[in-house]
């Protein structure tokens, strides 16, 4: 493999990697809380259509990414009431969730693009940091990125510091795994929670957006593909550690990359095996790799004082 | 408002006073026109049965329930917490009897939790912390992780939790359930430091010998009514637990007196008593170099070898989590042991299902009753001849008169009582589940061997002198008894030999005599004899 190609492989590792990094660490977080969130493929794909929509309707993709955002949060909000204040089954309501958006921006979709479908929509700007993008051969190829990949990489150092250093951070920790202590300390458990999967309901609409208006600049019916479950399973393989979860997703994303390099190196793989590859890599991961007892002690389970 | 009385009057009122509570949930009052008041200085004990209502008092008083009648008064002014942060606001900390940690957090962290906002200061906490210790004696490293301590650490970490808000009323609710000896006296000395500083404790319990050593007053709750208060508690003890039982003491079943510490515990376990019949012993079950290796490679159980004779009544002692359940559990068929034989007679029930073990002779009374020993949705009939349904069938079918019809004689039997044979397993209190479930596994036809796993948690006077004499009347029909408990009183009354687990060891045996109590106390803290 010559190293403009490895160069590139890298690059395209990272772009693929993104919208599992920026679900994975909201995702993350709202677990640590307690709450599994399985419709955020669902405020994907809304962010995806909205930030779409937005950025065609305005012409501004900053204005779309700000609609994406801001569409989402109801969904977060619903998915909030339904696993703490209605107690519902986290994992049923969130595929409940998920169904409903794939048929509401299909729906949508046709309704206001019909027959102009694939026209093109004005996307977010690509920067290239100033000295690791000079590097030569590698430098544009992996470092030349979508900025809202970079402000989510701050984003996500941020929420690493927040929960190692702040009393927030120790909150949420406490509000998975032992919740009555939360409650007994005076802090609400309920609050926490709800903070916790609006967070994770912004954290997915950064990761819609890129979809839609970062990566491709288009927006295709069920755009998402699974990728929400991805970012869950990144999760889960990464431990529930920030850390972990960053590696689970940029492998993800490096085996999602295998599909387009492969085939330009011309090793002949089926290209629907690749495909498989990185749900294949989840699907052990979930299944036993990793130890269950990791996860939160509440995971899922609403609280009851 | 009484804010604008003389200062002198503010001193002499009470610091909190409650008049005439009432809580009910649903329909079952909890608490029914309580009045009492806490002075400031004083450490009071709320005495009581379980079920009596002292747990829902201290939720009312800390704010995590409110009270549907009467009111309360603190510092003068009237007090109506909407939730634990007014409470704490106000100078209230509370003790709960279940511990409430994050296990995979620091001790710091677990302190800090709530009580700081923005930036942690861990190194201002720890410090705190260390001054804590100096003060109260309460040592502790505050960057270990729960999940690494003892009991009697995670306790101290839950009082610390308190202490460092500098609380003007302590309450505690239940703390010494499940503390060894010198850990209790570690925590009544405490309680005493909090109250000589002019602050008020509340400590709840039902362990006379902790009322007599440092009570100033004491309310006694008996169905969720205040029966009985006094100002001189170590000398009105007899007539406090006569209002706490509502019973004369002296009927009162010996072995469960001396459970809650009444009289000097005298042993009346099976081997002294039938000296005239000389026993021929017969060995029934072996246990051999049992060991249990959790999934992580952890050891729980570690090279247990046990003969329990017939007619015989062996204790297991030691602190919770010491490898009791993984002992019960692999002896129910429940775990696969790692190493290790079990025999029972000739036959060898290492790893055979619960079925076969069922079969074989061994009864199962285990710990945790809702979880594996009955199915709280079916009726009593089916919960207690849950094993043998098979009996009651004809063509397949369950023929539920004749079932119901022998129910009914085992629960008279057994004093089990219920709506009727057909009443709902959950409607039942916890007594009666518990004898239900002894009155199943004791008249298993062939029952040779009973393991019961702290067969008596939960249950109130009553209800523990039954299992006592249901076990005893086992063990005189030439039954072996493996008797597994947290509770050294009872093992002392109940048992002929007591072994001591420690982090999964025999650490030491001896016989079951209350001399030996402070020995197996040490031996209970990993001290070898």
């Amino acid at each position: 493999m010559t190293w403009e190609l490895f160069a590139v492989f890298l690059g395209s590792s990272i772009r693929l990697a993104t919208p599992l990094l920026l679900a994975g660490i909201g995702e993350m977080v709202s677990e640590r809380a307690g709450v599994l969130n399985m419709s955020i493929e669902g405020m994907m794909l809304t962010a995806a259509f909205a930030a779409a929509v937005g950025s065609w309707a305005t012409g501004d993709p900053m204005l779309g990414l700000l609609i994406g955002i801001i569409a989402v949060q109801p969904i977060a909000l619903l998915q909030a009431v339904l696993s703490n204040t209605l107690r519902a089954n986290q994992i049923v309501s969130g595929i409940g969730i998920n169904i409903l958006v794939l048929g509401a921006t299909t729906l949508a979709y046709r309704e206001i693009f019909g027959a102009r479908s694939r026209a093109e929509i004005p996307g977010l700007a690509k920067i290239k940091p100033p000295l690791l993008g000079d590097i030569p051969v590698i430098g544009s190829a992996v470092f030349e990125q979508v900025w809202l990949l970079y402000a989510g990489i701050a984003l996500i150092v941020a929420t690493a510091l927040v929960l190692r250093y702040t009393s927030i951070g120790i909150a949420i920790q406490a509000a998975g795994a032992e919740p009555k202590a939360v409650d007994k300390s005076g802090l609400s458990v309920t609050r926490i929670r709800y903070g916790c999967v609006l967070f994770a309901g912004f954290m997915a609409s950064l990761s819609g957006a890129f979809l839609s208006i970062g990566d491709i600049h288009t927006f295709t019916e069920g755009m998402t593909r699974g990728a929400g479950y991805l970012a869950i399973a990144s999760v889960i393989f990464g431990k529930w550690r920030i850390g972990g979860t960053v590696f689970a997703s940029l492998l993800f994303g490096a085996a999602t990359a295998l599909q387009f390099q492969l085939p330009a190196l011309g090793i002949a793989v089926p290209n629907a095996l690749l495909i498989m590859l990185p749900y294949l890599l989840a699907l052990l991961a979930v299944g036993g790799l990793v130890g269950r007892q990791l996860a939160p002690a509440t995971l899922g389970e609403p609280y009851r004082r | 408002m009484n804010m604008a009385s003389a200062p002198a009057e503010i001193v002499a009122e009470p610091l909190l006073s409650l008049s005439a509570i009432t809580k009910r949930f649903g329909n079952f009052t909890a608490l029914s026109d309580v009045s009492l008041d806490i002075r400031p200085g004083e450490i009071h004990c709320i005495l009581g049965e379980n079920g009596a209502g002292k747990s829902t008092l201290c939720n009312l008083i800390f704010g995590v329930h409110r009270p549907d009648g009467g009111s309360m008064r603190y510092r003068g002014a009237s007090f109506q917490p909407s939730g634990p942060a007014d409470s704490l606001a106000q100078g209230i900390a509370m003790v709960h009897q279940h511990f409430s940690l994050v296990p995979d957090m620091s001790v710091v962290d677990n302190v800090l939790l709530g009580r700081q906002r923005g930036l942690l200061n861990r190194a201002e906490c720890a410090r705190q912390l260390e001054k804590l210790a100096v003060d109260y004696g309460l040592p502790l490293d505050p960057f270990a992780k729960i999940e690494d301590l003892s009991v009697g650490e995670r306790q101290r970490v839950e009082i610390v939790k308190c202490l460092i808000r500098d609380p003007s009323l302590f309450v505690l609710d239940e703390p010494t359930a499940v503390l060894l000896p010198d850990e209790i006296a570690a925590l009544l000395d405490v309680c005493h430091r909090v109250a000589s500083s002019g602050r008020a404790v509340v400590l709840v319990t039902h362990k006379l010998a902790e009322i007599k050593k440092i009570a100033d007053r004491v309310t006694v709750l008996r169905g969720g009514r205040v029966v009985a208060t006094s100002d001189k508690p170590a000398a009105e003890i007899d007539a406090l637990v006569r209002a706490m039982i509502q019973g004369n003491v002296d009927t009162l079943d010996q072995s469960a007196a001396s459970i809650l510490g009444l009289e000097p515990v005298k042993h009346i376990g099976h081997g002294t008593e039938n000296d005239n019949t000389p026993k021929t012993k017969v060995e029934a079950l072996q246990i051999d170099g049992l060991t249990v290796r959790d999934y992580q490679g952890v050891t729980r159980l570690d090279n247990f070898t046990l003969t329990v004779d017939r007619g015989e009544i062996v204790g297991v002692a030691g602190v919770e989590g010491n490898g009791q359940s993984e002992l019960t559990a692999v002896l129910a068929g429940m775990m696969t042991p790692s190493e290790g034989k079990i025999y029972l007679g000739d036959i060898n029930l290492t790893a055979k299902s619960p079925k076969e073990i069922t079969a074989a002779g061994v009864g199962i009374v285990p710990e945790d009753r809702h979880a594996v020993g009955c199915v709280t949705g079916m009726s009593l009939a089916e919960n207690i001849y849950l094993n043998r349904l098979d009996e009651f069938t004809r063509f397949g079918f369950l023929q539920r008169s004749a079932l119901e019809r022998e129910a009914a004689a085992l629960m008279q039997r057994f004093d089990v009582r219920a709506r009727g044979p057909g009443a709902l397993f959950s409607s039942l209190s916890g007594g009666n589940q518990q004898k239900a479930v002894l009155a199943r596994e004791i008249t298993l036809p062939n029952l040779t061997c009973l393991v019961a796993a702290q067969p008596t948690r939960g249950l109130d006077v009553g209800a523990v002198a039954a299992v006592y004499s249901h076990i005893r009347a086992a063990c005189e029909r030439g039954v072996a008894i493996l008797l597994v408990s947290s509770e050294l009183d009872e093992l002392l009354t109940v048992a002929d030999r007591i072994v001591v687990l420690y982090r999964g060891r025999i650490m030491g045996s001896c016989v079951a005599d209350p001399d030996r109590r402070e020995a197996i106390g040490a031996m209970m803290a990993g001290q070898p004899q």
